[in-house]
């Protein structure tokens, strides 16, 4: 019989052998060959470990502008998804009651489909042959159909913020389900309205939920390169695809890669100045 | 201090062995490899496997670009793996893949042959190779030495919608004109890029100095606004846009442009730019890994037969290096599209030349800086 100790590592250890064989050796991989010194087939017996490639990068003003357009467009998709998610998992916690369970299913109906399949549907709404088109003619604010609604920056943002909302409403939900009701109650007996309640119990309680939500959109956008590639345009590029261009069009995996790891350095930087200037614990009592 | 010494150990545990398996993968990678030198056509006396995995771009998986081997050899396992760009596929390659057979374009050919990755045809053994004109088996050639065959063609030029598009375009320049703003499209490759540039200036491809790099740079982001996109899948991404008509002037190959035709929706033309046209050619190698080297060659010298190259003249509208297919072309909007019915074409014609390691990066990273502008 397994002891209490062993049942635990019975159940820690395959998932984390999992996050080790999955997620940190490709990392380390992908920092080892961000450290060879050219391109070209791998090969660690020569010049390794060399700076050139994160050189490279960080000389390159165009590389660190468009990172820097990447997360500004990041933070509006994540802004916007948690702020548009906020009113679903409002209304599924406080307002479905018995019919919670099939509001979530429908929240989940999207995830039936393919990702490509919601994005390419955008890109037909928004194609100069696309409804969108059809009502701006018909309305007369513009004179003829014009592609330029579905290549560009505002098209990724749109379609990002459309595709993230089903996930962002489920940790707000779960941070909304968590709140003691009790709370609620005791304020109304104070004399409490309905939006003090709301704003001064309601939010400050999901906060944690709602930042959850925020990183959980932001940190994967930031280096996203699909959408980008099908309704971006030469506006909506984002750094996602350059990095993609040096592993798969460019051949040149070591600049990929410092690239890549350039990014996650980012990332976590911005990601530790934000939750530093919120204060979780505080925020939430 | 020592109760954290084991978490500061792990981060490098972890590196170390993340180097130690690439390492170990590339050493043996490297070391199954024979050089080029010592591969010859022979074919091995052991008894082959009957099956063939090829590496392939998607879409040429359908049967009816093998099909007179499906039919010949109804027994044979035949597995597909696909690559999404010539540099993928030689990444691939270099990576160990287990395919027998592998398809690229032209301007890679020194690579693989440099890398000992690929055998040498026994052309004595093809039925088909007397229907491939000399000029494409050149393309196949390296060091003396046919390591490739060559199979589709096809020509690139600029693509244009006449009805927005006033007058014959005579030059690749036409991609830079502000006239067509946001109705320009081009390839989304910057090799192709420096290319267009070299033909606009006159200047020889594979010799681009620094200072025309950093010429070519400056240029092609002043142009970047013009696109609607940079567009990356003919058949995706592209043709649509021709069709629809939100693309006007466009880097293309002559595939789309028979699309155009076929459709008839938007009047196009395919230029003959004073500059030349661009020609590319897609070959297949074999693998120095392959245990069926035979049945490799058979399931090549099937592809050149009448039935598969005519269904890549017919159904992708690409050229097949069978010129008996070629010929026997009589389908007008085909004749176009091949520019069968010009004689001078080909004249007037530059076909892709092969370029170094440190041009590819250079042009790579030099579109990447155009694309992040």
């Amino acid at each position: 019989m397994l002891g209490r100790r062993g049942s635990l590592w019975f159940l820690a250890i395959p998932p984390y052998l999992w996050l080790l064989l999955l997620f940190v050796l490709p990392l380390g991989a992908v920092v080892a060959i961000s450290l060879l010194p050219g391109s070209g087939r791998i090969n660690f017996s020569a010049g390794w470990p060399s700076t050139n490639q994160y050189q490279q990068v960080l000389e390159t003003a165009a590389y660190l502008r468009r990172l820097g357009i990447s997360a500004v467009m990041a933070f509006a998709v994540a802004a916007s998804a948690t702020v548009l998610a906020y009113p679903i998992a409002y209304f599924l916690a406080f307002r479905a009651r018995g019919r919670a369970t099939v509001f979530l299913i429908l929240l989940l109906i999207p995830f039936a489909s393919s990702y490509l399949l919601r994005v390419m549907a955008w890109k037909l709404l928004l194609g100069s042959e696309g409804a969108i088109n059809w009502v701006l003619t018909s309305i007369s604010l513009i004179h003829e159909p014009s592609a330029l609604l579905v290549y560009s920056q505002a098209a990724v943002v749109i379609t990002l913020i459309y595709v993230w909302i089903p996930f962002a409403a489920l940790p707000i939900y779960a941070a909304l389900q968590r709140i003691d009701r009790a709370h609620l109650e005791a304020a109304a007996d104070l004399g409490a309205g309905p939006w003090t309640r709301f704003g001064r119990i309601t939010v400050p309680m999901s906060l944690p939920g709602a930042v959850a939500t925020f990183f959980m959109v932001f940190i994967p956008t930031v280096g996203e390169y699909v959408t980008p590639s099908l309704v971006g345009g030469t506006g909506g590029i984002m750094y996602g695809n350059l990095i993609q261009d040096f592993f798969t069009r460019g051949g040149n995996w070591p600049l990929g890669s410092a690239l890549a790891v350039v990014m996650l350095l980012a990332v976590l930087a911005l990601v530790l100045i934000a939750l530093r200037l919120v204060d979780l614990r505080r925020v939430a009592v | 201090m020592l109760a954290y010494s084991p978490r500061i150990r792990v981060p490098f545990v972890v590196l170390a062995s993340a180097v130690l398996m690439l390492a170990a993968c590339n050493a043996n990678t490297g070391g199954s490899t024979p050089p080029s030198g010592s591969t010859t056509s022979a074919a091995p006396s052991v008894i082959e496997p009957n099956k063939l995995t090829v590496l392939e771009w998607s879409g040429y998986e359908k049967d009816d670009f093998w099909k007179d081997f499906k039919t010949a050899s109804p027994d044979t396992t035949v597995k597909f793996e696909f690559g999404i760009s010539d540099a993928d596929i030689l990444s691939l390659m270099e990576g160990g893949s287990s395919a027998d057979i592998f398809h690229f374009y032209t301007g890679w050919q020194q690579f693989y042959v440099d890398e000992g990755l690929v055998r040498e045809i026994d052309t004595s053994k093809l039925t088909n190779w007397d229907k491939v004109p000399d000029s494409f088996k050149k393309m196949g050639q390296v060091n003396g030495k046919q390591y490739f065959l060559p199979w589709d063609w096809g020509f690139t030029s600029i693509l244009y919608n006449t009805a927005h598009v006033s007058g014959d375009v005579t030059s690749w320049n036409a991609l830079f004109d502000n006239k067509y703003a946001k109705h320009i499209s081009m390839w989304d490759d910057g090799p192709a890029a420096v290319t267009v540039s070299a033909y606009v200036h006159g200047w020889d491809e594979t010799k681009i100095t620094d200072d025309q790099l950093a010429q070519i740079e400056r240029e092609w982001k002043t142009q970047k606004p013009l696109n609607l996109h940079y567009w990356t899948g003919e058949y995706t991404d592209f043709c649509p846009e021709v069709i629809s008509g939100d693309i006007w002037v466009a880097y293309a190959w002559q595939g789309c442009y028979a699309t155009a035709l076929v459709d008839g929706t938007q009047p196009v033309k395919y230029a003959n730019p004073k500059e030349g046209r661009n020609s590319w050619v897609g070959l297949y190698g074999i693998s120095t890994k392959t245990a069926s080297y035979d049945l490799a060659l058979k399931f090549l010298d099937d592809k050149l037969a009448a039935v598969s190259c005519g269904n890549a003249v017919t159904l992708f509208y690409y050229g097949c290096a069978n010129q008996d297919v070629m010929k026997a072309i009589t389908d007008p909007i085909l004749i176009k599209a091949f520019a069968i019915d010009d004689p001078t074409v080909l004249e007037q014609t530059n076909f892709t030349p092969p370029v170094t390691q440190a041009q590819r990066d250079a042009w790579t990273a030099m579109w990447a800086r155009v694309k992040a502008e």
